[in-house]
This record gives C-alpha cells, structure tokens and sequence, in this order.
C-alpha cells in the first residue's frame, strides 16, 4: 500500500529538489549589500572591489527607503552587513534606532567631516544636486521661477512634473519642514499636489520633458546629465536650471553606506567601506552615475563645478527631519500617497 | 486532511497580516489611515479602471465572438486565433510596448485601452464557446414568430449569453484590482499600485495594511458576485437535444466594416506589442546583449516554474480529491478559499509572507522555498481546475471495485485515480509553470537576494526607460510563458467544443 505513496512521495520530493539545485542561486557570497543605488554604477564598483580584494559581494536591489525599513523589520537577524543608499535620510533613520556599526577611521579619512555622520554611523559617497530640468523649446530660463517655493502659485498650473515617490524629493521636503515649518510645508506640497503633474519615476519625468509633454520637472542633475554624455547635448530639448539663490531648489543630497551593526562579516565590510570611499571606488561611481563623488581627490567630468552649487544653508543636517519619517506623514497626509 | 488545514491557514494569512499590523500600528491610527480621502479617492479609481475595461472588453469580446461564429465572414477559424493572440503577450509587457512609443497614452483612458486589449480574448472565449453550444431551435422559433434578426439577438441570443459574458466580466474585473506593472507604466493610480508605493517608501507600513484590507473586500464582493452568477447559471448552458445546422448571418455591405474591425482590433492589440518588443530588439545594438545574464535568468526563471507548478499541485491534488468526492461543506469551502487568494495582487501575497517569516520563520526569509509557497498560493486555484477537469470524468466504479479488493483509500488514489488524472495533472502544472514565469510583484519582495527573473529583469530595466536593453528579456518572456498559454487556452477551447460534439453525435 505505502508503495505508491513512496513514490509520489519520490518524484514530488525529486522535483522540488531538482527545481532547488536548478535554481542558479549565486554561492555563498561574503557580503550582502542591500543596494538602493543605480544599479550599473554600483555593480561596477563592487566587480572592480571584488577584483582588488578577493571578496565577493551579492546585492539585493530595491528602492533606499524599502532596503532601510526592510531591514528595520528583519532585525537582528538581518541578512544584510551594508546598507547603500541614494540619500542620507535611510541611513540616519537606522542610525536613530542604534542599528549601525561604526565605520573605520581609514573610510571616513577620505570623506569631508560635513558629509559624514558625526559618530561614523555613516558615510557619504556621492552628492547631486536637486534642479529643474525644463524643456528649451517651451518655456526659457528667465520665464523659470526663482524659486520652487513660487511653484504652488496659479501661474505654474499644469506646467510642471515632480516625483513623489523619489527620496530625493522627500528629502527636499524634510528641508522645507526644518526651514519653513510644518505648516507652511504641507501648504506647500498641497500646492505641488493641485499644480504639479505626478510621475513614478524620475526618467519617466524627464523623458517627459525632453518630449515636451511637459514644461519643467524637478529631479536630480545626474539623470539629465546622463542623458546629455550619452546624446550629445546638441541633440537634447531639455536642459538643467539651477536657481543660484541658495534656494530648497537647489538643494544637495548626500548618497551613503552603512554597516549594519548585526553583520557577521564586519572586516570584509569596512573593506567595502574603504574601497568606496577611496579614489578607485569613487572614480567607478562617478563616471558611471553622473553624481559628484564625495572623495575631494576625485574630480567630475562635465558636471557643473561641485564648488559652484549654491544649496540652502542650513540643510546639510536636517536635524530630527533627517530620518525622513515626518516628510512621509506629510505626503501619507496630502493623499499622495 | 492535514493539507487541507495547512492550506486554510496559508489562506487566511492575508487577513491575519491586515489584522496584526493594524493592531501595531494602533487602532485609532489604522482607522485613520483607512477613512483619509485618499483611500476614496483610490477606490474611485480602481473602480472605475475595471468598470471601463470590463465593459469594453465585453462589447469587444462580444463582437469578434459573435463575428467569428455566427457570420459569414471568410478565415472565421483563422480569425478566431488570431483574435486570442493578445493571450501570447502579458499585461506589463504590453503596457511597457505602448509606453515606449506613445508616451501619451497614459492616465485612465491609455489604462482601459491598454488593457482590454490584453485583457478581451477573457469575454470572446467563452462567448464564442457558448454561441457554438447554444441551440439554433431557440433562434428559428423566434425568427418564425416575427422577429427580426437584431430582436432575436437581443431577446433569445444575448441571454443565454449572460453566463459566459458575466463570467469573462468578472475574471477581468479581478485582474484590474490586481494589476500592477500595466499600470505603473501607465501611470494610473489603484489600489494595487499604491500599496507598491507604500512598499517602496517604507517597506511594509500600517498604511499599506490599511489599504490591503479594502483592496481584500473588493476581492470578496467580486468572488462572491462569481459565486452566484456560477450557482444559478452554468447548468442552464448544458446543452440538450441535438442541435440543428446553425445559419450564419450574411454581413453584406457591413462586410468590410467587420473586416476592418477586426484588422485593427488584431493590430492594436497583439500587433503593435509584438511589433514595438522586435523593433527594440532590433535598435538594440545599443545595449550589448548579456547572453550569459539572459541564460542564466531564463534557467533561473524556469527553475521556479517547475518547483513552484510542483508544489501547487501538490496542494492542488487532496483539495480536488475531497471536493469532488466527499461533497460537503468542509471541502467545498476549502476548496473554494485558494480562488480568494488567486484574486489577491501578487504584492499583498508577498507582504504577508514577507511579514510572517521574518516573525515565526526566519529561516524560510528570502529562500527559493519561501518564494515557491508563494507562487503555490497565487496560483492554486488554476491546477485545482485542471486536476477537477480530469477527476470528474473518473468513474467512481473503479475506486469501488478497487476498495472492495481490499485495498485502502490511499492506495486506491495512487494506484487507480492518479494514473487516469494524469493529463489533468499535467494540464495543471503547465498553467501554473506559465503563471510563474510573469509574475512580477510577489517575486520581487521573496526572491533570495541578487536573483532576478525574466519579469523583475524585464521591470527593473524598463523602471529606468532602457527599452532596448530590456527587449531580449520581454521576448523570452513571450517565447517561453505567452506562445504556450495561448497555445493552451486555444487547445483547451477547442477540445472541449469537439467533445461536445461528440457527445451530441
């Protein structure tokens, strides 16, 4: 009786197994790296850091705010040793919750003190800045608001696009909390909700734009600047408008990584770390992104002067906004998301 | 038994998972979060996304089915497969096609377009099977007292088709409260996607359980509308006595109209995908094709088929076998919760899984196991159709004479049922195989960490508006999921209209 039963039993346990040894799951890496980066950037990195040191490295790819609150739930038994994320905001919010390891003083060397947490919970690894690419044949650069804070007013109605979901626009919102108040933000994004055009990702506005569907959308400089390396700026309809005022336009995020403090592989991530923020690393990163190495030893190509930005004072260290959390109620609030 | 149970609590997680986070996050709050305007304001989206596509769909599917079946149309058998051809290209594929080339057709007109397109051959299949079975007798006695050939339509053909057009209705109405990657390309706001946006901003968040739960209601009511509309009508379109010599209806001058119809019916709807996907592949030269990384995608993708296919029919197997013999209320309603969770976006699916192995089973987090419960649950209720299919034509007699020689229940299954289920079985695995290999959001959230599949590849590639690059990726993923589904619906419909045949011969 229990013969056909073993069979079944058999086959069904032979497929899953033959299914499982199928699956070309990458061998046992040494480091997981929870990545929420451009990819091609960051999987050059990691070759040429795997190259130099021997060590190898598996990624698990997903939005930053996504990766930081993944690991948040996960817990102590988080899979990840690194976290690298498109801005600071993810990693202070894990640093706030005492998750993070302190990154070697070898790393942090390489790094500018106001680029970097104070207690080297976290470094930064490249910078860009927030700006309005508009398109030339629709609207001209002295017809732009001097502003993004005028954007809410009736004139500026249909006329341009903004990423909601794009951390780097929460950020610039966790900016205007600290410096205008929360009141006055949420005016503001209620202003953006009922003039602005939404889109889900920061290519597709551009794309947008550069299509003249649309007159102007605010993203960051290296999406623009990709573009224009790889079609020539002569064949492009947009281009970049920085406002020069020290305005919330302008403002500069901070990309970083982090250790995680429940990683068993430590060495091997302060290595990464080492290697990231080195020249070798940084150069990679900034050839291939378009986005300002934060490594003063390594220079940009084509990129507007990293000198020459004017970003807000005051919003390097956005203060108890740095987590991003109050800019996400705000957007939970408005109904934009 | 044991199975049963099991499966009964893998279905009920979804709601647990609502239930747990909202007790987190607070009451107070979590009903904050679900009476905010901006829950209205999804609803009436979502709504009105699979109010325009179902209806479309159903007077699209209506026409070509009535088309190719009851007028004189020439290639009417020719036209009948290529009319289904959208089957061959999936929903995000397609959307991302149009995308690339038309920017503009998004927000909610682009949403409807676009996906009854895809989403139509779900009317016209069952209408066309219907109208084949229906009896002329009916028609000719309306026809003899009077009535022209347009009251006849509307009066006697028209409602017998209500089964078959309620139930396509219904199966499309559910795949919009589910679609996810159409969508995003198409920048339309549901239920579905914002619960993605949530997932993106903050991983796994008291709003996004909020907004799981409507989206779990909606789910309910449209099941329970199918459950009715089943309950009173499939009975009625079994058909008795023999059916006469049906006459098509001459098109005349409205020939070229239908023909024309249906040329750019076929061109928007597999035409232009297919064209735009080879047109990338094509300009490609761009982004160096990674043979290497598409092998290794394909074998990765292939591998989860086969274990995930595997493993719900594994599932499949005791629940049909109970349901289809022991009839009662146990087992009817067992078998019934699997078509809940098949109605649910594959992102709620992987949230719940995502949120009760980092809580109760860490071992199972971010594993191909883990990855394959989940392709095993949303996809369940199309091996248990299969395997129902086969076991219903079983007869009972031979279990019997078997048990009365001795030998036991299970032995009997084994031995005598399984082996005259074999087709069914395998019919079974091959719908759930081809579910896998484009199932997008689910996989994204449980797959091990640095594996991606023909869809996530697809996904991410195109997230960043690089069409060329992802090109060699959607046309594998046509080749190897959207040829064979097709192949299959169209094999399967017309089988099932020979059997009838032979039935009435």
């Amino acid at each position: 009786m229990t013969n056909g039963i073993k069979r079944f039993a058999k086959l069904s346990a032979a497929a899953i197994a033959a299914a499982m040894m199928m699956t070309a799951v990458p061998a046992s890496a040494d480091l997981v790296i929870y990545s929420g980066q451009h990819k091609s950037a960051t999987i050059a990195m990691l070759e040429a850091f795997t190259e130099e040191t021997g060590i190898k490295v598996n990624t698990r790819e997903g939005s930053s705010n996504e990766l930081a609150h993944q690991i948040v739930e996960e817990g102590k038994r988080s899979p990840a040793d690194i976290i690298y994320t498109e801005e600071s905001t993810p990693l202070i919010m894990l640093a706030n919750k005492g998750l993070l390891e302190p990154i070697s003083q070898a790393a942090l060397d390489n790094i500018p003190k106001e680029y970097r947490a104070e207690d080297g919970s976290w470094v930064g690894l490249l910078a860009r800045s927030r700006v309005l690419a508009y398109n030339k044949n629709m609207i001209t650069e002295k017809e732009l608001p001097t502003s993004v804070l005028d954007l809410v007013k009736p004139e500026w109605k249909n006329k341009f696009a903004f990423v909601k979901t794009s951390g780097a626009f929460q950020v610039q919102l966790s900016a205007m909390i600290k410096l205008e108040g929360r009141d006055a933000a949420k005016a503001w994004l209620e202003g953006l909700k009922k003039n602005g055009k939404v889109y889900r990702h920061n290519k597709a506005a551009l794309d947008a734009v550069e299509r003249g569907d649309i007159a102007f959308a605010m993203i960051n400089n290296y999406y623009w600047d990709k573009m224009a390396r790889e079609v020539g700026v002569d064949n492009l309809n947009s281009r970049l408008y920085f406002m020069g005022t020290h305005d919330l336009g302008d403002l500069v995020t901070v990309s970083g990584a982090a250790i995680l403090k429940t990683s068993k592989n430590k060495e091997e991530a302060q290595a990464f770390m080492e290697f990231a923020t080195g020249e070798k690393g940084q150069a990679i990163l900034t050839e291939m992104s378009a986005q300002y190495p934060m490594n003063p030893k390594v220079g940009t190509k084509g990129l507007k002067p990293f000198s020459e930005l004017t970003p807000p004072n005051g919003t390097l260290d956005l203060g108890e906004y740095s987590d991003g959390k109050a800019a996400i109620e705000l957007l939970q609030e408005v109904g934009l998301l | 038994m044991l199975a049963v149970l099991l499966l009964a609590a893998l279905s009920s997680l979804p709601v647990l998972y609502v239930i747990l986070r909202a007790q987190d996050a607070g009451w107070a709050y979590s009903a904050e979060l679900l009476l905010r305007p901006r829950i209205f304001e999804l609803l009436v989206n979502t709504l009105k996304l699979a109010a325009g596509a179902t209806l479309l769909s159903c007077l699209i599917g209506v026409t070509t089915a009535w088309l190719v079946e009851r007028s004189d149309l020439s290639y009417r058998k020719v036209w009948n497969a290529i009319v289904t051809l959208p089957f061959a290209v999936p929903a995000f594929i397609s959307a991302y096609s149009w995308i690339s080339v038309f920017p503009r057709l998004e927000g909610f007109y682009g949403a409807v377009l676009v996906l009854t397109f895809s989403n139509f051959p779900l009317v016209h299949l069952p209408v066309a099977a219907a109208l084949r079975g229906m009896d002329p007798a009916l028609e000719e006695t309306s026809r003899s007292l009077g009535f022209g050939r347009i009251a006849t339509f509307f009066k006697v053909v028209l409602p017998q088709l209500k089964v078959a057009i309620l139930g396509g209705g219904i199966l499309i109405a559910l795949h919009m409260l589910a679609e996810f990657g159409a969508l995003s390309f198409l920048n339309y706001e549901t239920f579905t996607t914002a619960i993605f946006d949530q997932y993106y901003v903050a991983f796994n968040s008291a709003a996004a359980a909020m907004m799981t739960l409507v989206l779990l209601l909606l789910c309910m009511g449209m099941l329970f509308l199918e459950f009715l509309i089943r309950g009173r009508g499939y009975y009625a379109t079994e058909r008795k006595g023999s059916p006469g010599e049906i006459e098509l209806v001459a098109l005349g001058k409205w020939k070229p109209v239908a023909l024309l119809f249906l040329v750019l019916l076929t061109i928007m709807a597999a035409g232009a995908p297919l064209g735009i996907i080879t047109y990338w592949l094509l300009v490609g030269s761009s982004a160096a094709l990674d043979l290497p990384d598409l092998l290794n995608t394909l074998q990765i993708t292939l591998s989860f088929g086969l274990g995930g296919s595997v493993l719900a029919v594994i599932f499949a197997l005791p629940l049909v076998f109970l349901a289809v013999r022991y009839q009662g209320k146990f087992a009817t309603l067992a078998d019934r919760i699997p078509y809940f969770i098949h109605s649910l976006p594959g992102i709620v699916v992987g949230l719940t899984l995502v949120f009760f192995a980092v809580r109760y089973a860490f071992v199972l987090y971010q594993t191909v196991p883990l990855l394959l419960i989940g392709y095993a649950m949303l996809f369940l209720p199309m091996a248990q159709s299969a395997i129902r299919a086969a076991l219903v034509q079983v007869s009972r007699q031979l279990e019997e004479v078997a048990l009365s020689l001795g030998k036991n229940a299970l032995s009997v299954f084994m031995r005598i049922t399984l082996p005259l289920i074999a087709p069914g079985v395998g019919a079974g695995l091959a719908l759930v195989f081809l579910q896998i290999m484009k199932e997008l959001t689910a996989t994204l959230l449980l797959r091990p960490s640095g594996v991606d599949t023909l869809a996530t590849k697809v996904w991410e590639l195109t997230d960043n508006a690089q069409y060329a690059a992802s090109a060699p990726y959607a046309a594998a993923l046509i080749l190897i999921s959207g040829l064979p589904v097709y192949l299959l619906t169209m094999r399967s419909f017309t089988r099932s209209s020979k059997r009838e045949k032979v039935f009435d011969g």
